[in-house]
């Protein structure tokens, strides 16, 4: 269990300066998976920060009665001329893991699967190999709750996968507070949602309303839920749809051409693209789905790949 | 994943001297890599640097005829000491000077605070300096030279306590260097001054008997002239030559360097 009490943060310490995060009260417990949402700027990565302990809050506190491990993402957690393996060395160490330091390393390099260059100083890495890295070596500690920021961001797509699942083992055992922008990501591993929006912060139960209320307080989109479809005809209905969908994201994406920020991991408009592409993907689906086998039951939810 | 090794609880399962020591111990680790390993001049340099410095001094002295003697020491020997007294002190208060930078990456992990990689730098450089001094002894002893300190508790507890002062500036300019990098450049310059002032190559007995009293408020001449008195018996140099005094600068350096590094521990851990 995690509690936050009349947590504040501000960053800029002298007066007048606003608050980042305001009088912030959560309790997230234990085994529950949460995602965070919140606009550029919110405040997302910081709360993060303050969960894993890497801030300091200036007023309140945060109790962490688990296992917490340090936020997963790009930024950090390596230090650039030492290689790879030294810094997974120095990590085991700094968890208190000496005497299972061997086997901590290689798990990390079969995980990473990035060959010679786990001997390779880190700065010489790509953001992908990074990716690799940072998550494998998370993997290799048995952490209550996994704090990722945007840690599924980057990599192609074998390893997202392999990520994913390596995660999805570990579910019961293991929980996760996550700050993704996109929200199929945050619906497939997230159960509970925390909004946040000019520094406060509201819990949601489900994750679903959470993504809901952050639509109302930003855009104005409605977001409904993905249904599965019943019929061919609906099916084909929701492909539709969701190629009008993306058509229409797409275009907000390239008219944003010469914005230099669209190219960031953070950027909404990038994962409103990604989030529509892939609602039309799983329509497809739904749809070949009905073609192929006519007379069978309904298919099930796919996973997203 | 069979697991045989349980991650142990930040609160309550491990005490927090337990968490300190395996930071010190994973940083002692890596700085002494990257200190030794990674830099491949990095040993050439220790050891060469006294020696060019001493093949300098001795030319210039021979080229003078000044005689091989500095007020009742040898003068390979005495210069020998000084430069590694000195050497001790500087990179003591140098090398930290980039600690916190160079290990920003790592304050990820809660466990890691901004002060651990300047105690590890101070305790390794330290622990570098005394073997090179050793070594140095060692085979200045074979070459004959008089190289065997005459009182070595002494010499030891005065070299313990020109680290303590290093340590004291270190912690400090650590911290401000940090938050106001153009300090740090001013610290960086200040180096040739405190080697001409501490009393390495010139020795301060040469100083006007006038200008004497000014020089002894640097610390680091209490701290060399005092370990040139223990290492050679006949050796004499200026009145008021004072170990308190040096203690009274290492403690407060120290004392001041810790509540910097408490204080501004947000501040270093960003940026």
């Amino acid at each position: 269990m995690i509690e936050i009490r009349n947590l504040y943060k501000r960053y800029h310490n002298h007066h007048g300066s606003h608050w980042v995060l305001e009088d912030i009260n959560l309790t997230i417990p234990t085994g529950v998976s949460v995602g965070l949402l919140g606009r550029n700027g919110a405040g997302k990565s910081t709360l993060l920060r303050l969960i894993g302990g890497m801030d300091t809050p200036d007023r309140g506190e945060i109790v962490r009665a688990c296992r917490v491990s340090w936020p997963i993402g790009l930024a950090g957690g390596f230090q650039g001329s030492m290689t790879g393996r030294q810094n997974v060395k120095f990590v085991a160490r700094i968890h208190g893991a000496e005497g299972d330091i061997e086997r901590i390393v290689d798990e990390v390099e079969a995980f990473a699967e990035i060959g010679e260059a786990f001997d390779e100083p880190v700065k010489t890495y790509s953001s992908g190999m990074r990716s690799r890295l940072v998550f494998g070596l998370s993997l290799a500690f048995d952490f209550d709750v996994y704090l990722s920021d945007e840690a599924t961001a980057v990599g192609d797509r074998a390893f997202k996968q392999k990520a994913r699942d390596a995660f999805k083992a570990r579910v019961g055992k293991a929980s996760l507070i996550m700050v993704s922008h996109g929200e199929g990501v945050l619906r497939e591993f997230c159960e509970a949602g925390i909004v946040l929006d000019r520094g406060h912060a509201r819990w949601f139960d489900d994750i679903d309303a959470a993504i809901a209320a952050y639509h109302r307080s930003t855009d104005g989109r409605k977001v409904t839920k993905p249904v599965v479809p019943k019929t061919l005809s609906e099916a084909k209905q929701i492909l539709q749809h969701a190629n009008r969908e993306f058509e229409k994201a797409k275009l907000e994406f390239e008219s944003a051409s010469d914005d230099p920020r669209r190219d960031e991991p953070e950027d909404t408009l990038r994962w409103r693209l990604e989030d529509a592409r892939q609602r039309m993907h799983d329509a497809r689906r739904h749809v070949q789905a009905f073609h192929s086998n006519k007379t069978q039951k309904i298919p099930e939810k796919t996973s997203r790949p | 994943m069979a697991r045989d090794f349980v991650l142990p609880l930040d609160n309550g399962g491990r005490a927090p001297w337990r968490v300190t020591r395996s930071v010190w111990f994973a940083m002692f680790m890596r700085e002494t890599i990257s200190r030794t390993m990674a830099d491949r001049m990095g040993w050439f340099w220790m050891i060469f640097e006294p020696l060019a410095i001493i093949a300098v001094m001795v030319s210039i002295r021979g080229l003078f005829r000044t005689g091989a003697e500095v007020s009742g020491a040898d003068h390979v020997p005495w210069l020998i000491v000084g430069l590694m007294g000195f050497g001790l002190f500087r990179d003591n208060m140098m090398r930290p000077l980039g600690a916190i930078e160079a290990n920003k990456g790592l304050f990820a992990y809660r466990q890691v605070k901004p002060v651990d990689p300047v105690l590890v730098r101070c305790f390794l450089e330290g622990m570098l300096r005394s073997f090179l001094f050793l070594l140095f002894i060692a085979v200045g002893s074979l070459l004959k030279l008089d190289l065997i300190p005459d009182r070595p508790l002494g010499v030891m507890l005065d070299w313990l306590s020109l680290w303590a002062l290093g340590w004291g500036a270190g912690l400090t300019v650590s911290v401000i260097s940090d938050l106001v990098p153009e300090l740090g450049r001013v610290v960086r310059i200040l180096n040739l001054p405190l080697l001409l002032l501490s009393g390495v190559i010139l020795p301060v007995m040469y100083i006007p008997h006038q200008y004497q009293q000014y020089l002894l408020w640097n610390p680091i001449v209490h701290g060399l002239e005092s370990m040139r008195l223990s290492f050679f018996a006949g050796y004499h140099t200026i009145g008021g030559i004072d170990m308190t005094y040096l203690w009274f600068w290492a403690l407060s350096l120290i004392s001041l360097g810790l509540l910097l590094h408490i204080r501004f521990a947000a501040q270093l851990k960003a940026h």
